[in-house]
């Protein structure tokens, strides 16, 4: 199941504006300062298919970096990238792995988007020595693939005890937990369940659902039977959307609180009215007083003249994460992967500062901040809780 | 108490959505004796044309439902003109096949035209509710309720009343007939997918509005709920599709009830399977007979296959053997690898559906059992995979022909669904056996292919086993359909009257040829899950079974170098024309209508 946090809007113009960008497939590097061979990075993404918004998403982050980047390069050649359209298909990620590591000019592979895509060509990558560095792979499983495999995306270890506390800051003992049944949903289910065990709230009733499911009356009526102060989403945007109108509809009032990944305007376009209320919380918001999340967002409405929204920023991060390492430790394959592990506090937007464990290969301690819907608009949240229902 | 009333409730209003889409599946069945799968697709099309009047016209919800009603008919009447009237007096299933192709084409349109995003649909009903034990129902529901009953009201008094409704069942009677008696077969033909399609459309706007959502992938899970309650009602039947729906809503209501949400499908599905074991003309289908024809419902087209000379054969073989010594690059023998794994499914749908008759719309699941077969044992076990993937095919092939066998004695499009069916409820069971199958996490660190100690994971090897295990497949199926037991088949596939009155047991060859085909499905199943170390339960899903499909239809049917043919040109071309990705799905839907049309037979000729 793909790793989707957050669809957005993508209208076909754009996408249409892809395929020709594709067809170039020279990025950024042509305006670079920085002389000499480029250096070159290997995407293995969507750019087609269910999946393509995701993979136009990560472009924007990446392009914006690479400026940066290119200003004075790294060893002083220009970064570029090579983007491989997967539409995150296994069978797809796994000829595009056999091409990676058969060219000697990609030095490190990002990507691909699904953890079915990314982790049927972890072991292509894995025997051939070339890291694997997956930034949008939740899959708990996706960095014990080997020692080349790395991802900054944010775990599920981190992301769901804050939810809980989140649960537990606002008052609730009882909760009721409605999971997306996918390798995502099981898992963040589970780490909730347990942290908040710890903060002294009660999972009393745990229902996953399938991705293509619609109608919840049913299982909201199980829900209610179990008689919760509160209603737990672990859910994408368009399933949480749904869920949360209907929970009204039916009649029942309990407070919703939703994971990061619900954080989407289109969340508010498709729960309509029902969605004013929802508390959630998010690793990125544009709103967010943080120097670096300011920055961020200044330098991308100036590109493109739009909000960035967290797959964005995380491509971002990716790319001046990477080029950091490549700077300071070289542009050998192996030498890559030793530098993830040695390499601290990197300028992150996610992060604030990231550095690796080398343990996990994971990131630990992604910046939040906790939201909640008001008037149809995600703010911050002002710490009221809410009147018991 | 007060629960199982709202679980009912609950169970009529989704029941209540259902009918709408199973009405006009009903009426199209009536007439046609066809199962529309592009009925989904008109559902999807209404939706996003609503969608549009609305967003940009601002039309109040009558303006929209005539407009959405309007444009669906005139679709409805494309279908029929190109899905259906040419393929008059062809086999049974080509129309069925041609309605799957028209459903990937409108889909693709639909996804590219507005994005794969989800969309808002807002409705400008009263927003008042009445409340029913410990819940509600609102305008929209008793709106949804009204246009369901009504139209299938309408419907069951145009047909009993009026002189096109003669004339209608008299076309679904005995299309012949009808026509010497002066019936203008092709306009009520046209009247009906019209009619049934503006009703889809009117469906898809009003889920829609329901839901406040839209996406393009909501018309194959339509449909397919469609079709269910259809055949619960009794497939052709107006009236019997309204309670086949209710009924289908409250057996998933009350299945969340007693075992919780994930296992909602699993119901619908299993209850399918059952109907159409047991009951296979619904509770209103009376003794209307499915049909009569001595056909099985295989798509086979009489041809003179195009035989290629042996020595070219073995010259191409050895050519193949010999392109890695040539040609190093990983890229392009990972490629051809995926394309030997198809082959290998391909091979043993085209002995099923192509040979044997049975026509299979859910091969991938053989290839999800072979994978979690040799995963698991691997994994679990710690067996070896020189064992293991011999294993996995033995396993799919008993497991497989153990789950296909009560179909045996279906025919035709009945066939065709109950492959669907078991397809998904594979992918199902996988999902939710969590104990055995790990469930939604999938099985991790897969260990990779190797015989006695040493790994195969070089391209070239991989490359290398794969080619040799297609090789192997297809001289043994070869040598098969050219023996007593292939010319068995093949009568059976032609005429079972004829052949059971021979003598033959048809069960027992269609299981055998079943047996042999489960393992090459269940063989390349398992390769690919230690190829790709990490598998779920969507590695194999109902897009993999209809690319199947494409592959052994493109190649023709029976033919075992058009299987691998077909194979390589499905896997490979993608690769080679990666810019064109987005318009794969639609090059794979005018692919499959071209060759229904205008060459039945495939590339290289049925067998």
């Amino acid at each position: 199941m793909p790793a989707q946090f957050n669809r957005r809007f993508t209208d076909w113009r754009n996408r249409l504006a892809i395929v020709f960008a594709l067809a170039a497939l020279t990025p950024a590097a042509a305006l670079a300062q920085a002389s000499g061979e480029p250096v070159t990075i290997g995407v293995s993404g969507p750019l087609t298919g269910q999946n393509a918004q995701y993979g136009a998403q990560w472009k924007k982050g990446f392009d914006l970096a690479l400026e940066e980047v290119n200003a004075k390069g790294v060893k002083g050649r220009p970064l570029q990238y090579v983007f491989e359209d997967s539409q995150a298909d296994p069978r797809q990620s796994v000829a595009i792995a056999q091409k990676f590591v058969s060219d000697p000019k990609i030095i490190v592979e990002v990507g691909d988007f699904s953890s079915t895509a990314s982790m049927a060509a972890s072991s292509i990558y894995q025997r051939a020595g070339l890291v694997q560095f997956g930034f949008t792979n939740s899959h708990p499983n996706f960095t014990k693939g080997g020692d080349f495999m790395w991802s900054n995306s944010v775990s599920q270890a981190d992301e769901q005890p804050r939810l809980a506390k989140y649960a537990a800051d606002l008052g609730f003992k009882h909760v009721a937990v409605l999971y997306l049944n996918t390798d995502w949903g099981r898992s963040s289910q589970a780490i909730f369940t347990q942290s908040a065990k710890s903060l002294g709230v009660d999972v009393v009733a745990s229902e996953g659902y399938q991705p293509d499911e619609k109608d919840f009356r049913s299982t909201l009526v199980r829900v209610r039977d179990a008689q919760p102060d509160a209603i737990v989403l672990i859910s994408y945007y368009a399933d949480g959307a749904l869920i949360t109108r209907q929970t009204r509809s039916v009649g029942l009032t309990q407070p919703i609180v939703a994971s990061g990944s619900v954080y989407s305007p289109k969340f508010i376009e498709l729960a309509g009215e029902a969605g004013n209320g929802v508390f959630t919380e998010s690793n990125f918001f544009p709103g967010d007083a943080r120097p670096e999340v300011q920055a961020f967002v200044t330098k991308f409405k100036a590109k493109y003249n739009e909000e960035p929204d967290d797959f964005n920023a995380v491509a971002y991060d990716t790319i001046i994460l990477l080029a950091a390492v490549i700077d300071k430790y070289g542009l050998d394959r192996t030498a890559i992967r030793d530098g993830l592990a040695e390499i601290k506090d990197v300028p992150s937007v996610i992060y604030g500062e990231a550095s690796f464990d080398p343990q996990t290969r994971r990131v630990a301690g992604a910046r939040a901040v906790y939201l909640v819907v008001k008037n149809g608009q995600f703010v911050l949240w002002d710490g009221k809780k809410p009147s018991a229902s | 108490m007060s629960s199982f009333i709202d679980y009912t409730v609950n169970g009529l209003v989704i029941g209540n959505i259902y009918a709408l889409l199973a009405v006009g599946l009903a009426l199209i069945f009536g007439v046609s004796n066809l199962i529309n799968f592009a009925h989904g697709s008109v559902y999807t099309i209404g939706a996003y044309i609503g969608w549009a009047a609305i967003t940009f016209l601002h039309t109040p919800l009558p303006v929209t439902m005539a407009i959405v009603f309007v444009a669906c008919a005139f679709v409805g009447m494309a279908i029929e003109r190109i899905g259906l009237r040419p393929l008059q007096g062809s086999a049974r299933i080509a129309p069925l096949l041609a309605t799957i192709g028209i459903s990937f084409v409108l889909d693709q349109i639909v996804q590219l035209v507005f994005s794969p995003d989800p969309r808002a649909l807002p409705n400008d009903l009263p927003d008042w509710r009445i409340a029913i034990g410990g819940g509600s129902i609102g305008a929209l529901d008793l709106l949804i309720a009204g246009v369901g009953i009504g139209a299938a009201a309408l419907l069951f008094a145009f047909l009993r009343f009026t002189k096109l409704g003669y004339a209608v069942r008299a076309t679904a009677q005995d299309r012949e007939a009808a026509l010497q008696m002066g019936v203008n077969v092709n306009a009520v033909n046209s009247t009906v997918f019209a009619i049934a399609s503006a009703l889809g459309g009117i469906s898809g706007l009003l889920v829609g509005m329901y839901y406040n959502h839209i996406d393009p992938a909501m018309s194959f899970q339509a449909t397919l709920k469609g079709i269910v309650a259809q055949v619960i009602g009794g497939v052709g039947n107006v009236p019997g599709a309204i309670v086949g729906s209710l009924l289908l809503g409250l057996i998933e209501s009350y299945g969340i009830a007693f075992l919780g949400t994930t296992y909602r499908n699993l119901f619908a599905f299993v209850l399918l399977i059952l109907f159409l074991l047991w009951l296979p003309n619904g509770l209103f289908g009376g003794r209307r007979v499915l049909q009569s024809e001595p056909l099985t419902g295989a798509f086979i087209a009489p041809s003179k296959p195009l035989r290629l000379p042996r020595w070219a054969l073995w010259v191409l073989t050895g050519a193949a053997f010999a392109l890695p010594l040539v040609i190093s690059a990983p890229y392009l023998l990972q490629t051809l690898t995926n394309a030997w794994l198809a082959a290998m499914l391909a091979l043993s749908l085209t002995l099923m559906a192509g040979t044997a008759g049975q026509i299979s719309f859910g091969h991938a699941g053989l290839l999800a059992i072979g994978a979690y077969a040799s995963a698991l044992l691997t994994v679990d076990l710690d067996a070896p995979t020189y064992l293991t993937i011999p294993a996995a095919g033995l396993i799919t092939s008993a497991l497989g022909t153990l789950l296909i066998f009560p179909a045996f004695r279906l025919r035709g499009h009945t066939i065709a669904i109950a492959t669907l069916a078991i397809g998904e409820v594979v992918s199902l069971v996988i999902l939710n056996w969590e104990s055995l199958t790990r469930g939604a996490m999938g099985v991790t660190g897969i260990p990779p292919l190797s015989i006695f100690g040493h790994e195969i994971t070089a391209a070239r090897e991989v490359y290398w086993l794969c080619l040799a295990i297609v090789v192997a497949l297809a001289l043994v199926q070869t040598r098969l359909l050219s023996s007593h037991f292939g010319r068995t088949l093949r009568a059976i596939r032609d005429d079972d009257v004829a052949a059971r009155s021979y003598g033959i047991r048809l069960d027992r060859y269609k299981a055998l040829a079943f047996a042999f085909g489960g393992f090459g499905a269940g063989v390349s199943g398992a390769i690919t899950a230690h190829l790709y170390s990490y598998i779920n339960h969507q590695t194999f899903d109902s897009q993999v079974s209809l690319l199947a499909l494409t592959m052994v239809i493109l190649g023709g049917m029976g033919n075992v170098v058009g299987a691998i043919l077909g194979a390589i040109v499905l896997a490979g071309l993608p690769e080679l024309f990666r810019l064109t990705a987005e318009y794969r799905i639609l090059i794979y839907g005018i692919v499959l209508l071209l060759l229904i049309r205008f060459r039945p037979q495939g590339l290289m000729g049925t067998l």
